[in-house]
């Protein structure tokens, strides 16, 4: 019935490496998750910095910014994973995969930094003046009012950075990490069909984005609130 | 200018009959450009336990800037400033256990937006006093009842109406249960037919003795509520006295135009 479709895009032989897609999907899910939570507890910790009323704070944190923006992922991901030495704690270099995940939350840190920043700057005054007059300190006015107010105003922005750190992920295939896009490749060199190899990574990609974006919105609606 | 009667300047017992004293504060916002506004210049003001003191004055003439500096939001430049046996002028100073027992309720409320009226008033329980969740809870639900908005305690403040955001942030206060309530303009923000109830509530507050210091533009409240009477102008105390006294026949030329104007 669809072997019209044979000629075009093969999804017998597609089939055959379902497995092969399923542990690429697998991988770059784990990647992508660990990533953004790391990514996101250093980048408040930038963006709080970057806010600091001390220039010693402040500068570190600018430079980190503008550096990790201004200089390709790919050459990141290289420097990370060729350049560390060896991990005292660790007694042993990076391998790939924890080498790729440390690029990737360093470079999405610098990114999700300045969103972070713009979601603090968006909450009024007011809120930390209320937190502070009723005897909150400042590290308590943070935790409790105004970072869940910033994160919240944050989140639209906070998810097109997760979307472009899931594409991203697919760069650590360079480092021999396996995930979605080696799973694509891994049937390019078997097969030599192209169609195949990489419309089913980029079909994957979509998926995982598409879940993505299915459980924020969820989420979003859960924890929103009426704010 | 008349001074506040003198005691001795470094009584900062619990006992002290005064909970507020002021002495020759001295604030100067500085602006870009070298542009300074001088905000207060040399004030010096008592408040006695369970009087309700009433900060009268143009906008701009230091009355925000001397309330926010009693709790020690506003920092001054110079000059002491005690309360409850408190130096909020002394660095080493606790602020936050002292902001405990000073409540504040602004102009624009500040409630946080992401909580309910409830949450609004167990966070602060929870978080500052360590109130278990469950106390914390029951007397949220009693400071709501009490300010009338018991029913309103799963709502988030953007559901509110200006008059009741203001109802809870005056409960959210009370909950902490202070010793010295400061009110900023807390009425200048809200809809005519939603002051009365607030400002009725406050009233209520003054009844029951607690201490409160009002900036505030409401006449009737002043004459109804307040024992003294403190207008100021330029960065200065520049006419005190009672009520009755002030509104009738007010000394300073500065208090008697301020009066043609609003009256």
């Amino acid at each position: 019935m669809f072997d019209w479709l044979l000629d075009v895009y093969n999804y017998r032989v597609v089939a055959d490496y379902a497995s092969t897609f399923a542990f690429g999907i697998w991988r770059t899910v784990w990647i992508s998750t660990v990533s953004l939570l790391a990514a996101l507890v250093l980048g408040t910790g930038i963006a709080l910095m970057r806010r600091s009323r001390r220039r010693l704070a402040r500068w570190p944190a600018t430079v980190y910014v503008e550096a990790l923006r201004g200089t390709p992922l790919l050459v990141q991901i290289y420097l990370v994973y060729y350049g560390l030495p060896e991990i005292p704690l660790l007694g042993r270099r990076l391998d790939e995969l924890e080498g790729g995940v440390l690029a990737l939350s360093v470079h999405t840190a610098a990114y999700m930094a300045e969103i972070i920043r713009a979601g603090i700057g968006s909450v009024p005054e007011g809120q930390a003046e209320g937190a502070r007059s009723v005897g909150m300190t400042r590290w308590q006015t943070l935790r409790y009012v105004v970072l869940p107010q910033a994160f919240a105003n944050a989140t639209p922005p906070i998810i097109g950075q997760t979307a472009v750190l899931i594409k991203d992920s697919s760069l650590l295939s360079i480092i021999a990490v396996f995930e979605t896009m080696s799973a694509g490749l891994r049937l390019m060199s078997d097969r030599y069909m192209p169609n195949e190899a990489f419309l089913t990574s980029a079909a994957c990609f979509l998926a995982i984005y598409a879940v993505m974006l299915g459980v924020s919105n969820f989420a979003q609606r859960r924890l929103g609130g009426a704010t | 200018m008349s001074e506040p009667a003198t005691k001795s300047p470094g009584d900062t017992s619990a006992e002290s009959r005064d909970i507020i004293r002021v002495e020759n504060v001295h604030k100067v916002f500085r602006g870009a450009k070298d542009h300074r506004i001088v905000a207060l210049a040399g004030v010096s003001e008592v408040v006695a336990r369970g009087e309700v003191l009433v900060l009268l004055g143009q906008s701009g003439s230091g009355k925000s800037t001397l309330l926010r500096s009693l709790n020690g939001l506003e920092a001054v430049d110079s000059g002491r400033i005690v309360v409850d046996g408190r130096d909020v002028t002394d660095r080493k100073t606790d602020l936050n256990a002292l902001r405990e027992e000073v409540g504040m309720v602004f102009q624009n409320f500040n409630l946080f937006k992401h909580k309910t009226a409830l949450e609004n008033i167990t966070l602060p329980l929870e978080v500052v006093r360590r109130t278990s969740r469950q106390e914390a809870r029951e007397r949220a639900e009693r400071m709501l009842a009490r300010v009338g908005l018991a029913d309103w305690a799963g709502s988030y403040p953007s559901q509110l109406s200006g008059g009741q955001q203001q109802r809870v942030a005056i409960a959210r206060s009370l909950a902490m249960e202070p010793k010295v309530m400061l009110f900023d303009e807390v009425t200048s923000a809200l809809d005519p037919e939603t002051v009365g109830g607030v400002l009725r509530l406050m009233e209520e507050l003054a009844g029951e003795g607690m201490t409160m210091v009002v900036v505030t533009h409401e006449i009737g409240f002043a004459k109804r509520a307040a024992h003294r009477i403190a207008f100021m102008d330029q960065g200065q105390v520049v006419e005190r006295g009672d009520p009755q006294g002030f509104f009738a026949a007010p000394q300073s030329e500065r208090a008697q135009q301020f009066l043609e104007q609003i009256l």
